[in-house]
């Protein structure tokens, strides 16, 4: 009896691992959160017109994802930020050559609660806000209520641009509450009267209120929508990458000049990202 | 001696009050169990039914079934099954058959309890940087479910190594004076007899595996994957990773809400019947060894 199960296993084994060595379209995408909702539809999409493909999305943050292809362990790596310099020093180590594919833009929004009176902010006030200066919403013009702030961890894009190209590269204050997931942001900040936190784009929805913000020090406030986000006039747009590497470009070639057609660029638009014409 | 009736009423009243007391902490445990599981069904049940347990995930997951992250985590259980089981029971046996009271047998149970009380992210992290990294099985089955049986293997050595405990010693003595080996001792007379409980204890750790999200967070689990396992190396949906994207990740968290629910439904109800069957299997299997 117990032989025979031994036999069956291995045999299921043996059979598993040579089935693995046929060569279908195998994709194993990793990486950022913001652009993991889109990656997720364009795969769906994409595995309903290619039945035989199959492709793995697995989320994680922008820096997990690098990290993984650095490793080899993922096929394309999205990220919600250009790869940093230490990044691209151990891929040129490993002497491995990558390719960078823009696949959609993001208009990063920074959210309050509904119930806040606020509904604009200057970049000032949003760095003093992060980095801890402003603790109250009444300095900015609003209610004498707390402000709670919320923040994505460390290994997120989306966390590493905010403070580029919001903080000016200051860093966030002490008491800013992280938070492992864009989605877990969006609930957090709807269930918290004071609260402020910065999503992707695709994530806004009616329980939590888009800020608008001006870059002109308070001459003009602009609201993230995909208009002023496609004509540039919205001040954080920001492009989605894929990595790939070069030695893989023929097998992830399909899905993403399927991205790039305008079919795909059209799921771009229904998941709430800006497509890129 | 007379006792007077004031010393008997005031025991009796006491032993009311301590009565009482375990009663309701017995209730709140049991309350609290209704609690969960009522609000769970009540939320869940109307999305269950045989599309979703059939079909893949639709349209960004606010939609369609759990088909692959119920085939997935059957992978994972199997496959760590098939881990865990020969290494634990053996080492069971060996820790309470063969070895002395020594230190080395003393060293070998205190890792044992110590590798039980590590956290299961731990397990997680572990996992990634052995058998995902290192070893270079990528997030894969494989990868997943060897860090699932390290993480349960202590659940399975002490439980064998009980299970081995409560057999009386009067039966190794007689076999063995009967002219048996150790071995033949051990393989028809102790574990024959121990192998009830053994099967509880292996069976209650299916569910523990069956139910943890950190330990394949980062050796197997997909985000999204509509398609089944066709070899070891592959990542697959499970039912626990899957209920935690769908309640943190996704753009439409609000959409997806049933689901969420009807994956908790489907996930705690497998964890039901997996307990179920280990009482059953341990009742049928203490009738036969009674009956020998």
């Amino acid at each position: 009896m117990k032989t025979k199960i031994t036999t069956v296993l291995i045999i299921v084994t043996l059979i598993s691992i040579s089935a693995y060595s046929q060569n279908v379209v195998n994709l194993k995408i990793k990486g950022s959160d913001t652009v993991l909702p889109l990656s997720q539809k364009e795969a769906e999409t994409f595995m309903k017109k290619n039945k035989s493909a199959k492709i793995t999305v697995t989320g994680g943050g922008s820096g997990v994802g690098i990290a993984a292809f650095v490793d080899g362990s993922t096929d394309i790596a999205m990220a919600s930020r250009k790869m940093k310099m230490s990044e691209k020093l151990k891929l040129q180590d490993a002497g491995k050559a990558y390719k960078e594919v823009v696949i959609a833009n993001d208009a990063l929004s920074v959210i309050v609660n509904p119930a806040n009176k606020v509904s604009q902010l200057t970049r000032e006030q949003i760095e003093g806000i992060f980095t801890g200066k402003i603790k109250n919403w009444k300095e900015v013009g609003g209610d004498d209520e707390k402000i709670v702030v919320y923040s994505r961890e460390s290994s997120s894009g989306t966390y590493e641009f905010f403070k580029e190209h919001v903080l000016n590269n200051k860093n966030y204050g002490t008491s800013i509450l992280m938070m492992p997931a864009t989605g877990a942001m969006v609930q957090s900040v709807s269930q918290t009267k004071g609260a402020i936190g910065y999503i992707g784009f695709a994530y806004m929805e009616k329980n939590v209120k888009a800020l608008k913000i001006s870059y002109d020090k308070g001459k003009t406030f602009i609201e993230p929508n995909v208009i002023n986000a496609k004509n540039k006039t919205y001040p954080v747009v920001r492009p989605l990458y894929y990595y790939y590497l070069t030695k893989d470009a023929a097998k992830v070639k399909t899905f993403i000049d399927y991205i790039l057609s305008e079919e795909g660029q059209k799921v771009v638009n229904e998941v709430g990202y800006i497509s890129l014409k | 001696m007379i006792i007077s009736k004031k010393v008997i009423r005031k025991k009796n009243l006491k032993e009311k009050v301590a009565f009482n007391i375990f009663r309701v902490f017995s209730a709140i445990v049991v309350l609290s169990l209704i609690a969960i599981l009522s609000f769970i069904i009540y939320n869940g049940i109307s999305v269950i039914n045989w599309n979703f347990l059939t079909q893949m995930p639709e349209d960004g997951m606010t939609k369609g079934g759990i088909y692959p992250a119920i085939i997935g985590t059957l992978c994972l259980v199997a496959g760590s099954m098939i881990f865990a089981i020969p290494i634990g029971v053996l080492s069971g046996i060996y820790i309470n058959e063969y070895t002395k009271d020594s230190w080395y047998k003393r060293f070998i149970k205190l890792m044992t309890n110590n590798l039980a009380g590590i956290p299961s992210i731990v397990f997680g992290l572990f996992g990634m940087s052995l058998f995902v990294n290192t070893l270079g099985f990528g997030d894969s089955i494989i990868a997943g479910s060897l860090t699932l049986g390290l993480m349960v293997l202590p659940v399975v050595i002490r439980t064998t190594e009980e299970a081995l405990k409560s057999v009386d010693n009067s039966f190794r003595h007689g076999s063995l004076a009967l002219g048996a080996t150790k071995l033949q001792t051990v393989r028809k007379v102790v574990l024959p007899m121990a192998f009830p409980n053994i099967i509880t204890g292996i069976i209650l750790s299916v569910g523990r595996v069956s139910g943890e999200t950190a330990p394949i967070l980062f050796t197997v689990a997909a985000y999204f994957l509509p398609k089944l396992p066709s070899s070891i190396f592959d990542q697959v949906m499970a039912l626990p990773y899957h209920l935690y994207v769908i309640s943190t990740s996704g753009t439409n968290v609000e959409a997806s809400r049933p689901i969420a629910y009807g994956t908790a439904m489907v996930l705690i109800g497998f964890v039901l019947i997996v307990n179920l069957l280990a009482n059953a299997l341990r009742k049928y299997f203490g009738k036969k060894v009674k009956m020998n």
